[in-house]
């Protein structure tokens, strides 16, 4: 086994073709994931001092830190409310619009397209600074419906571009064919055009909930400490806590990723996401 | 002609409340602040100083600069590794290709915030390569925090698996059997790519190099975490105009410097968008 250690024994071992592949499998696994696993490691880390490599001690010492903050379980259930109340308003609002963008030709159609896409180009903090003063004259701001409305600018794009790209792809002439038998329309949409754009609706959705968990930067200028979700409890833990409470918190973080990226993994594919970023 | 004026009456019907929200919470907002970076701070009269500080003052214009080089450098970067991935997703078929094509979507959804920290792990100078770099007896401080390399490089994790995917799902899109048929004809492996592959892909480069630079140039966490305080990236320099010296006006002006500077990726992109219309109907 240690044999294979040697680079040049492991080339003549595979093969030319196999070595380079190796070569990509390694260099990509080290820079995509060794932080995140370097990470988890430091999570159960009690002691971590330069120059060691592995952990001096292990423990759980940085968990009980972590939980024991009072702030941290409000914060958990606000971030999962304003995510979970979020994604259901921008689906309410954005998948009928992208419906009739892909079913409909109507004049307007690509400039509300297009609309979209200035959410992308203006900077968020330059948004979220004058939204902040028309919330102050409106009373909206450090409260539940301010947060969301924030949260649902960064989302709202992927939401129509992507079911819209997904109903597109749904065929004409199936929803037809669901007509020609008797089928009303609303029935033939919810039984034919909605099951065949469901891997792009649920993209789109996982998308909404995911950017809704993460957005920090928006809810401390809106939320003024009123609503305080988990990663701007983080910023806070990054710059303020030492040691390893930043990876303890970064893996609660991430459990929201990992369980829905693992429920929906059979929807998440290279086409089906490319379709958020193509205007047509 | 009644059964089509309640067809558009249904389609303005179901875009309707999106596109005002889009109005309420976007357009106004953006207005609004178009507006204030007229106005001067003081008498409220029109002005066009809160430009002219951005392009006047000696640091904000390094930033500016400084800026424009962190995110071509990242454009550059993402878009030629994402595309020899892709290219590799695309034309090798084996177990690896497929591992790494199930694996490189994962950091698209992984928290922002959450990728910074971990990355500084690894990175800052008391990190795990100076700590590896030990065991061997040499002392590796690679000066990458509060650096352009570390901020590039944190934009790459983010934007490498993103351009990648782009240039996959086009990548996708070209048939076999187009590129089999000029392998057939005697066209070789360069002949083929410069002549059928890239130019069919090219919509998708576009594409991805417009998001990658938009969503760099007004960057915040990453810069926010791991930026130097001098020169700083455009994103920290507005959050210190709006939070630290409370100048909204100039905060407003620096917020349209940095949409300008978008438009003209944006404006690529819907003209690339556009062209593909002619030929498609």
């Amino acid at each position: 086994m240690f044999k294979y250690l040697n680079p040049r024994r492991f080339y003549h071992a595979v093969g030319k073709k196999n070595f380079w592949e190796f070569i990509v499998l390694a260099a990509f696994l080290l820079f995509f994931y060794g932080p995140l696993l370097n990470m988890f490691m430091l999570a159960f880390a009690d002691i971590y001092e330069s120059p060691a490599v592995i952990p001096q001690e292990w423990g759980l010492k940085w968990w009980d830190f972590v939980l024991q903050q009072k702030s941290l379980r409000s914060s958990i259930v606000q971030s999962y409310m304003v995510a979970i109340i979020t994604t259901i308003c921008s689906m309410v609002l954005c998948i009928p619009a992208a419906y009739s963008i892909a079913r409909f030709k109507f004049p307007g159609r690509k400039l509300f397209m297009l609309s979209f896409l200035l959410t992308n180009a203006f900077p968020k903090l330059g948004i979220y600074t004058s939204i902040a003063i028309l919330f102050y004259r409106y009373n909206l701001m450090g409260s539940l419906p301010g947060v969301v409305i924030i949260h649902m600018i960064n989302s709202m794009m992927f939401m129509v571009w992507l079911p819209a790209s997904a109903f597109r792809s749904v065929h004409r002439q199936q929803e037809e064919a669901a007509r020609d038998v008797g089928a009303g329309p609303i029935r033939t949409f919810f039984k034919v055009t909605l099951p065949m754009a469901t891997p792009g609706i649920a993209v789109a959705t996982l998308y909404t909930f995911l950017g809704s968990m993460e957005e920090a930067q928006g809810t401390m200028l809106v939320g003024l400490a009123r609503i305080k979700t988990m990663p701007v409890e983080m910023y806070g833990i990054i710059l303020d806590y030492p040691g390893q409470a930043g990876a303890v918190f970064s893996i609660l973080l991430l459990i929201p990723s990992i369980v829905l990226i693992f429920a929906m993994r059979k929807y998440i594919g290279p086409e089906a996401i490319a379709g958020g970023f193509k205007m047509k | 002609m009644i059964k089509k004026s309640k067809k558009m009456l249904a389609a303005y019907g179901m875009v309707l409340p999106a596109f005002l929200v889009v109005m309420a919470v976007v357009a106004w907002p953006i207005l609004e602040a178009v507006k204030q970076s007229f106005t001067h701070p003081d008498t409220g009269t029109f002005t066009l100083e809160n430009y002219k500080f951005f392009f006047t003052t000696p640091n904000e214009i390094r930033n500016l600069l400084y800026t424009l080089y962190v995110v071509l450098v990242t454009v550059f970067l993402a878009i030629v590794i994402a595309y020899l991935l892709a290219m590799y997703l695309r034309f090798v078929k084996s177990p690896i290709s497929r591992a790494i094509g199930n694996l490189y979507l994962v950091p698209r959804f992984v928290p922002g915030l959450v990728a910074v920290y971990a990355m500084i792990t690894i990175i800052r100078d008391s990190g795990l390569i100076n700590r590896i770099s030990q065991l061997f007896g040499a002392d590796v401080e690679l000066g990458m925090m509060y650096h352009a390399s570390g901020m590039i490089t944190m934009n790459l994790w983010f934007n490498i698996p993103f351009a990648a995917l782009m240039i996959t799902a086009g990548l996708g899109a070209i048939p076999d059997s187009v590129i089999e048929g000029a392998r057939d004809v005697g066209a070789n492996r360069w002949k083929v790519f410069t002549s059928m592959v890239l130019p069919l892909s090219i919509k998708d480069v576009v594409i991805a190099g417009t998001f990658v630079f938009m969503s760099n140039v007004g960057s915040f966490t990453t810069p926010y975490l791991m930026g130097g305080n001098s020169p700083k990236m455009l994103g920290i320099s507005l959050f210190d105009q709006f939070n630290k010296y409370q100048r909204y006006e100039r905060a407003a002006a620096l917020s349209v410097i940095i949409f300008l500077i978008c438009s003209v990726s944006a404006g690529v992109y819907i003209y690339t968008n556009l062209k593909e219309k002619e030929w498609e109907k």
